[in-house]
Formats: structure tokens, C-alpha cells, sequence
């Protein structure tokens, strides 16, 4: 069990260490696959029009925040564990690019809903899930930011923070479902339902979700490297400061 | 159990020396009461309606105001480092601090209901309605009481607080809401609001009094 333990650890080492080489690239061209696709390749959706082709960056986004979430989630739970502060730089930084996400969706949605309801919002709970989904996020970062990178406690506190409220999403979504409905169903992952999307739509949203997914993961590596680099520059200028005042 | 009451003694008793913070908490909910009757015109129109929204928005704000100020003085006069120090489960310090908190909120609360029968002239110092006040505040007051160990070195954590909670009590605030307007009388819709209120006060009773040894360990 250890074995196999450390060998999965070896490997997801060695493809740490490929992130510069391997995501930029995936980005650049799955991005590149994905405009070509969602603009030139995919059908012309018979009753929405072309507004429909935002549906290819607008539910890769919510995934890609959701994911995110999830990273948040984890890195905090390690946190609280292993008392690494390096696990708050990731936990800070997936928040951060979750809350980009999910306000991308939030925005992709109302220029869709626009047109096609006639409204930029309305109360559905889907729409209202993601929302208060947004303003989680948005206040864990607040309350972590207004402390210092460095500072051990309010790191605790915002772990303990984003372990409830990704405990909390559940019971959010239920409870605003039963309060009001309207978005869409979910028609592609739905496995005893027709198929609803051709072939060629669901291929473009497989691009997407590629596209999109290393995107957030990119951005999220970056972010956690940069936030582990100020933490160590903190932590020498206090060593230096110490020196000199000795 | 001794520890935990010890504690709930101790904050009560706090509380009771102080009796400025406390009458604070049941000033503001008298004056949120008035100002959403003078906001909603609450004087000309039908009240039933809006009465179960208007109690549990005063009911939540009041909550986050309170509960906040326990941990506040503590964290001003260094006590709750000397309260970590001593050798009782982190437990039973969460739990007399929130049976502390869940006593002080309740007397507001009723005096809330009470007022608010006056004033609208609805029966609401029910049975019925004080179960359902109860296991909404035992679920608020729990995730609420976690909150307030926010470091005191945070900035802005008056503000912070009730940014960081209400997110977390949407379905605890949808549930009450429409469990209260049930027991008015209010059409509500199937769903059971009830049971769902029940749910979120287990899950946050026990998920605080599980966190809460981890968010105060220095």
C-alpha cells in the first residue's frame, strides 16, 4: 500500500514538474480549436440562433469553477492537517480563479438569457445557486486577504470557512430548488434521456471543457507558485530583520 | 459537560455584569422591526405576507451582532488564549459558548414576538411558532458561533461577519421562512420546509462543534 502510495505520488511529481511544458501548449491550441469550433464549426442551433454558441465557453466555465471549488476544498483540509502554510497559497489561489469562473458564468449566462428569456436574471435556482456560489467565494477571499499572507491563524480560519461553505453548496442548491426553477435541464450527461446534442455540438463542448479546464488549472498553478514566492520573500525579510536586530 | 456549562455560566454571567451589549441586541431588533414596518408600509397593507421574512432577517441580524461581541471582548482582554490553555476538550468550550449565545438569542427573540404581536396583531407566541424559532436559531447560532473566532487581527471584522454568514444561512433563512409562513397560516408550497430546517440545524451543530477545535488552535 505504501509502495503504491509513494509510487503515485512519484508520478503525480514527475507530472508536476511537465506543468510548463504541458499546459501553456494544451491551452494555446485547445483555445484555438474551441473559437474555430464554437464560432465556424458547430451547427447553427435551429431555435436559439447564434447566441447558442456561448453555451460552449458558458458551461465549461461553471465546471471549471465547480473543479476549482473542489481543489479549495481539498487544499484546506490538507492545511488543517498538515499545518503547511503552502496549502493555503493553493487553497487562496483555486478560490481566486473559482470566483473568475464563476463570474464568467454568471456574465456568459445573462448575455444568453438576455435574448432568449428577455430578462438579464431571474430568480431560477440555478442562477441563484451560482450567485450565492459567487458570494462564498468572494467573502472567503475577503476575509483571507484581510489578513497577512503569513499569518498562520486567519489561514485556519478561512480553511475552516471554505470547508463549510463547500459543505454548505448541497444544501444551498436544494433548498433554492425547492424556492424557485427554470434554467435549462441538463441534456448532455444525461445518460437514460435521448441523446439531445448532435455529435459534432458535443465534440466543440469537449473542446471547451479541455480548453477552459487548463485554462483554470494554469491559472491556478501560477497564482499558487506566486503566492508560495511572497510567502517565502515574508519569511526571509522577517529572518533578515531578526539578524540586524540582534 | 462541567466545562461547557462552566463556560455558559461565565458568558451569561458576562453578559448579565454588561447588560449594555445585550440591550443592544434587543434595541435592534425593536428598531428593525419599526423600520421595516415604516419601510413596507406595513401600517396599510396586508402584514401576514411579509411577517415571516421580516422576523427572521431582524432574527439573523441580531444573531451575527451578538454573537460576535462574546468573542470580541475575549479576544480584546486575551481570555480566550487562557480558556484554550485549560485542559478541557476544545468541545465543551464550543458548546458553552453557543449555549450561551443560544439562551441570549432566544430572550431576544421572544421579545421580538412578543412585540411584533403587539404591534401587528398576530398570534405569535405560539407553540408551533417556538419550535420552529428554536431549530432555526440552534442551526444559525451554531455556524455563527464558529465564525466569531475570526482572528482579532483581521480588519473589518464587524463587517466581515454578516458578509461571510448570510451566504451559508440562504436555506436555513429559506426554510424558516417558509416553515413560519406555514404556521401562519401562508401558502408555502410542498416542500418540507421543516425537515429541511432540521437537516441544516444537525449538520451545523455538528460540523461547528468538529471545526471549531481547529479554527481556534494556534
Amino acid at each position: 500500500m505504501t509502495a503504491l502510495g509513494a509510487l503515485a505520488w512519484g508520478w503525480a511529481g514527475r507530472g508536476y514538474a511537465l506543468r510548463w511544458a504541458v499546459l501553456p501548449p494544451v491551452v494555446g491550441v485547445a483555445m484555438f480549436a474551441l473559437l474555430v469550433g464554437a464560432v465556424l464549426a458547430a451547427p447553427r442551433e435551429v431555435v436559439e440562433g447564434e447566441v447558442q454558441r456561448i453555451f460552449y465557453i458558458h458551461v465549461p466555465s461553471a465546471i471549471a469553477a465547480y473543479l476549482a471549488f473542489g481543489i479549495t476544498f481539498l487544499a484546506s483540509a490538507v492545511l488543517l492537517w498538515r499545518r503547511d502554510m503552502r496549502w493555503d497559497a493553493v487553497a487562496r489561489s483555486s478560490a481566486m480563479v473559482g470566483v473568475l469562473f464563476t463570474g464568467f458564468t454568471l456574465t456568459t449566462g445573462m448575455i444568453w438569457g438576455k435574448p432568449i428569456w428577455g430578462v438579464w436574471w431571474t430568480w431560477d435556482a440555478r442562477l441563484t445557486s451560482t450567485l450565492i456560489l459567487f458570494l462564498l467565494y468572494a467573502g472567503y477571499l475577503l476575509a483571507r486577504q484581510l489578513a497577512d499572507e503569513t499569518d498562520e491563524q486567519a489561514a485556519r480560519f478561512a480553511a475552516v470557512f471554505a470547508i463549510v461553505a463547500f459543505i454548505d453548496i448541497p444544501i444551498i442548491n436544494m433548498s433554492v430548488r425547492w424556492w424557485r426553477t427554470l434554467h435549462p435541464q441538463p441534456i448532455v450527461f444525461d445518460p437514460f434521456g435521448e441523446q439531445a446534442l448532435p455529435g459534432s455540438m458535443l465534440l466543440v463542448l469537449a473542446i471547451g471543457m479541455v480548453a477552459i479546464g487548463a485554462l483554470a488549472l494554469w491559472l491556478i498553478v501560477l497564482r499558487a507558485e506566486a503566492e508560495g514566492l511572497t510567502q517565502r520573500a515574508i519569511g526571509l525579510r522577517q529572518g533578515i530583520d531578526r539578524r540586524e536586530a540582534r | 459537560m462541567r466545562a461547557a456549562l462552566a463556560v455558559m455560566e461565565k458568558d451569561l454571567r458576562l453578559a448579565w455584569r454588561d447588560r449594555a451589549g445585550w440591550l443592544t441586541a434587543v434595541s435592534f431588533a425593536a428598531i428593525s422591526v419599526l423600520i421595516y414596518s415604516f419601510a413596507l408600509d406595513l401600517a396599510a397593507r396586508e402584514v401576514r405576507p411579509l411577517l415571516p421574512g421580516l422576523l427572521w432577517v431582524t432574527f439573523l441580524f441580531a444573531g451575527i451582532v451578538s454573537s460576535g461581541a462574546s468573542f470580541q471582548t475575549e479576544g480584546e482582554r486575551g481570555t480566550l488564549d487562557a480558556q484554550l490553555l485549560a485542559p478541557v476538550a476544545r468541545t465543551a468550550l464550543y458548546a458553552g459558548k453557543l449555549l450561551a449565545n443560544l439562551l441570549a438569542l432566544l430572550v431576544v427573540e421572544v421579545a421580538t414576538l412578543g412585540l411584533a404581536t403587539i404591534l401587528f396583531d398576530e398570534s405569535l407566541l405560539t407553540l408551533e411558532l417556538g419550535g420552529i424559532v428554536l431549530l432555526g436559531t440552534v442551526g444559525y447560532v451554531s455556524l455563527v458561533t464558529v465564525l466569531a473566532t475570526l482572528g482579532s487581527r483581521v480588519r473589518a471584522r464587524a463587517v466581515l461577519m454578516p458578509v461571510l454568514a448570510l451566504p451559508l444561512l440562504v436555506p436555513l433563512l429559506i426554510a424558516a421562512v417558509r416553515a413560519t409562513g406555514g404556521a401562519l397560516g401562508e401558502p408555502t408550497g410542498d416542500a418540507p420546509w421543516l425537515l429541511l430546517l432540521a437537516v441544516f440545524a444537525v449538520w451545523a451543530a455538528a460540523g461547528s462543534a468538529l471545526l471549531f477545535p481547529l479554527a481556534v488552535e494556534r
